[in-house]
């Protein structure tokens, strides 16, 4: 704490039309340390991390580098400057190789002027060499897993001589033993005196790597604290501003009859090595109970699930039996129709309409439900949208706002909330708490344990094991597409789910347990 | 949590007040063109009454097409194909008026009093013609996943032609005389359908009328906005997105129909060649002036009737103002210029909220600077005659000001040197 600052935010506010997104920000980071940031979706991290690398210009404030006030007009200066970020969703071109992308607009030429390809080819193994990542530099990004990718970012901090590098939520995406590697590739850089901001809302994480935590809520900065003198919980409360009680959705459910049965269902995958994404799954559902799908990225959850919604790509084989009944959805719509619904991973991409309110997103699936004469009723459609609003508590300035204006986990509530309104029988959720903050995420687990108490069949995967352990009457665990495990909830740990999912063969799909 | 959720709603609110800002905006801006034009014409203040029914007929006759054309924009595609399903359901239209006309003893086709059963015909089979088009476009665009840009840029290209073709065959076996480039209907009737102001105006209203609950009162409108704001969203949410398209290529090509009809009704001609050549991007100007986003999701029918209001207004007035040349001449200019216009406004309306976004950045600013006043002087010395240089000095002054002026309040960049690491 003795070293002069290398970075002093000095009162720094951001405003955006109608918000106040950072408050009057001061803090320091000493060279050397791993400062932690952490606060709930909305707290002004990545706005403060986005003006400290250049990307917003335009604040309020002071920001000094080794005493001196600088300004950065653009992530180049910043970069120049020594500071790097590597954002969340990745600033990576798929169309090009890794080496293109580490080196892009600095690119190494000849004496002619032209690409020195082989230059920097080389560079770029030997920086990724020093990551623990061995992929060719020629390999196009859009082939390379997501822990890859995110090396390649890091690669690319590296060639740009980074003394500061900043990492916004950069396990989000990745399997456990990625997280090892990035952990690993941490530590070197820190051995070599690189100074880390480290942003995440995973307490393990946090308190592994960071020297202090810095806690925000509400674009206020709450205190930043040292690790050895504090813990997760006290670190929690700051974050959320009240004390968490521990979810408790473990009261035992009573599950009803079948109402899904899956039987050897197949999925191809024509033109890959495997040739398949699902071989040879088999489960059921009963009504009333909630089943979790555990397994790594790419072992088939979402395929399954989508799959199951007549979403999939390609056509899958195999029995699925709903209420006794043999379907085979060929479009979402008969799957809707049919009685299951499903809840997609990426939000954003896949599940939000932005350009409509929080009402229209609500009902948009329901909107025959809201007709009069023919013709949409406003104030039916208002009721039907009001009545998910309040029975999901989604905190929202009304139904005519727009959905964007919501936070994470309302907006997941919303899209739960158009699915509740067709009744399903089966309701099939793709990890749902992804990107939603901690308080969000426990509220959603109690409705999901509320709506199973109500008779629904719930089929909920996630990335985060402690989750499907808190939630899930019993686990199925996928690994590469195949059924490696199927866990009760008495039988299921972590350990054992894990081998399961990092499991290459087994003789009998369901020999684990 | 709650204060930024209190302030974030107040954000709603003014967002939703926004939802109108281009109607508004448009309503105010044809307002005061049309008072400027008043002021600087004779016409306006000699013939009110004749000039406004002008106005409104051309903005019916392109209106009638653009509310396809901003269907399809929130839909979240393009039909670039419009200009030419005019003149290939215009030859259409007038081909099965000539077939079934009655004959004289030299065997031709008299046109000039045809029954409402020739009538009912051929607009029926013109519309069927439109829908066949249409379905062509969401086939190409869905089952054989060409992108709309692609499929409706072919028939752009293809329908003109084939109609040229078909229209000389038509001719060669239907009339005595043989083979023409166009086909003429003499039929007072029929041509009362394009001349009379208030018909076209009148088929305008209905279908905007149509089209607005369409668009804002049923479910299909509603996913409709929906596919045109997140496709990928709308497939998961049960939405037959596929349908969805058939329908809105149906509408473009269909609008388009009543257009090729309405045209060739004007003149009495079906003139394949250089009929509605180019109407495909007036069509998509008036929309995207009228609000509609091009991403897809966004836009409004009053918006896009309003877009083309404001478009016919403003052509309308420099055909009066300019004292040299054919007005039909600038009507490229002014489309072309007022997109830029409006699209930059909106641009210019989010900058304000602070990213010191700057429109004349270096070295491309400078030579922004140069064209656009070389531009402005070469309207004015073609429009007014006289001035040119004049003008040109003053516009590169002004704009070569507001640049400096913005450089100096904008933030300035300050890289500590101690900064750059060895």
């Amino acid at each position: 704490m003795i070293s002069a600052p290398l970075i002093s935010v000095r009162r720094v506010s951001k405003r955006y039309p109608g918000v106040l997104a950072l408050a009057d920000i001061s803090l320091e980071i000493v060279p050397g340390e791993l400062l932690a940031i952490v606060g709930e979706n909305g707290a002004g991290k990545s706005t403060l991390m986005k003006i400290l690398s250049g990307v917003i210009t335009d604040y309020e404030g002071e920001i000094a580098l080794r005493g001196q006030a600088v300004r950065f007009a653009t992530t180049r200066d910043a970069e120049n400057s020594g500071i790097s970020i590597i954002h969340q969703e990745l600033n990576l071109v798929d169309q090009l190789s890794a080496s293109a992308n580490i080196f892009l607009g600095r690119e190494l030429r000849t004496a002619w002027g032209f690409l020195d390809q082989d230059a920097m080819d080389r560079r770029a193994a030997e920086l990724l060499g020093q990551l623990e990542c061995h992929i060719h530099p020629g390999e196009l990004v859009r082939r390379l897993r997501v822990g890859d990718q995110q090396l390649i970012e890091i690669a690319k901090a590296l060639s740009l001589q980074t003394e500061i590098l900043i990492m916004d939520e950069p396990t989000s995406a990745l399997t456990e033993s990625e997280v090892a590697r990035l952990f690993r590739v941490i530590e070197r850089l820190r051995a070599r005196g690189v100074t880390v901001l480290y942003i995440s809302h995973k307490m393990d994480e946090v308190f592994r790597l960071a020297d202090r935590i810095a806690v925000l809520r509400d674009g206020r900065l709450v205190d930043t604290l040292n690790r050895r003198e504090t813990d997760a919980r006290k670190v929690t409360h700051l974050m959320v501003g009240r004390e968490l009680e521990e979810t408790d959705v473990s009261s035992p459910r009573t599950p009803g009859d079948v109402v899904l049965a899956v039987e050897h269902l197949r999925l191809p995958w024509p033109g890959h090595a495997r040739g398949w994404r699902l071989a040879d799954v088999s489960f059921s559902l009963r009504q009333g109970e909630i089943l979790g799908i555990a397994g790594l990225m790419g072992a088939g959850r979402t395929e399954l699930l989508e799959s199951l919604f007549g979403a999939s790509a390609d056509a899958p084989s195999g029995r699925i039996l709903l209420d006794g009944r043999e379907v085979m959805f060929r479009h979402p719509a008969e799957a809707m129709r049919a009685g299951v619904a499903l809840v997609t991973e990426d939000r954003k991409r896949l599940g939000l309409f932005a350009e409509m309110t929080v009402g229209q997103n609500i009902t948009l699936c329901t909107l025959d439900q809201s007709l009069r004469a023919g013709l949409l009723s406003r104030r039916r459609e208002n009721e039907q949208a009001e009545s998910i609003v309040s029975q999901l508590a989604i905190k929202a300035a009304g139904v005519d706002a727009p959905v964007t204006c919501l936070s994470g986990g309302n907006q997941q509530k919303a899209i739960i909330g158009r699915w509740l309104l067709t009744r399903p029988k089966v309701l099939l959720l793709d990890d749902p708490t992804r990107g939603v903050d901690v308080g969000a995420k426990a509220e959603l687990y109690r409705l999901m344990d509320q709506l199973c108490r109500q008779g629904l069949g719930i089929i909920v995967t996630s990335s985060e094991l402690p989750e499907l352990l808190t939630l899930c009457d019993r686990i199925l665990v996928l690994c590469e597409g195949r059924q490696t495990g199927e866990f009760s909830r008495q039988e299921a740990t972590e350990q054992r789910i894990m081998e399961a999912a990092t499991m290459r063969r087994v003789s009998s799909p369901s020999g684990i347990a | 949590m709650t204060p930024s959720l209190g302030s974030d709603s107040k954000g709603c609110l003014r967002r939703l007040a926004h939802l109108h800002s281009t109607e508004l905006g448009l309503l105010v801006a044809i307002v005061v063109v049309v008072g400027f034009t008043a002021v600087f014409s004779d016409a306006y203040r000699g013939k009110p009454l004749q000039n406004a029914q002008e106005i409104l007929r051309q903005t019916s006759l392109l209106g009638v097409f653009a509310l396809g054309a901003a269907i399809v924009i929130i839909s979240g595609g393009i039909d670039l194909s419009s200009g030419s399903v005019i003149a290939f359901s215009g030859s259409v239209c007038a081909s099965i008026m000539l077939a079934l006309a009655p004959v004289d003893d030299a065997g031709n086709p008299m046109t000039q009093d045809l029954g409402a059963g020739v009538f009912a015909l051929a607009i029926a089979g013109t519309l069927f013609t439109g829908f066949l088009i249409g379905t062509l476009h969401a086939w190409l665009i869905t089952a054989v996943g060409l992108p709309p840009f692609v499929a409706t840029l072919a028939s752009l290209v293809g329908l003109r032609s084939l109609a040229r073709v078909f229209v000389q065959e038509v001719t060669a076996s239907l009339t005595p005389t043989g083979k023409t480039t166009q086909i003429y209907i003499y039929d007072e009737t029929f041509s009362k359908l394009g001349t009379t102001w208030w018909i076209p105006l009148c088929i305008f209203l209905v279908l905007s009328f149509l089209a607005s609950i369409l668009m804002s009162r049923t479910v299909v409108g509603r996913h409709l906005y929906a596919m045109g704001g997140n496709e990928a969203a709308a497939q998961l949410s049960g939405i037959r997105t596929d349908h969805l398209k058939w329908l809105a290529y149906s509408l473009g090509a269909i609008t388009a129909s009543i257009a090729g009809i309405l045209y060739t009704a004007e003149v009495g001609t079906a003139y394949p060649q250089v009929q509605g050549l180019g109407y495909e991007l007036n069509a998509i100007a008036a929309a995207v002036v009228g609000g509609c986003s091009l991403q897809g999701g966004v836009g409004l029918i009053s918006g896009t009737m309003l877009g083309v209001l404001f478009l016919r207004v403003v052509i309308d007035s420099v055909a009066k103002i300019i004292k040299f040349g054919s007005a039909d001449d600038y009507e490229g200019i002014i489309v072309g210029f007022l997109v830029v216009l409006a699209v930059a406004f909106n641009e210019l309306r989010q900058a304000r909220r602070g990213s010191g976004k700057q429109f004349f950045p270096g070295a491309l600013g400078a030579m922004a600077i140069g064209i656009l006043s070389l531009l402005s002087g070469v309207l004015t010395t073609i429009m007014v005659g006289k001035q040119a240089g004049v003008t040109v000095f003053a516009v590169l002054i002004a704009l070569g000001l507001i640049t400096l002026l913005r450089r100096r309040f904008s933030p300035r960049r300050i890289a500590s040197p101690a900064s750059r690491l060895p």
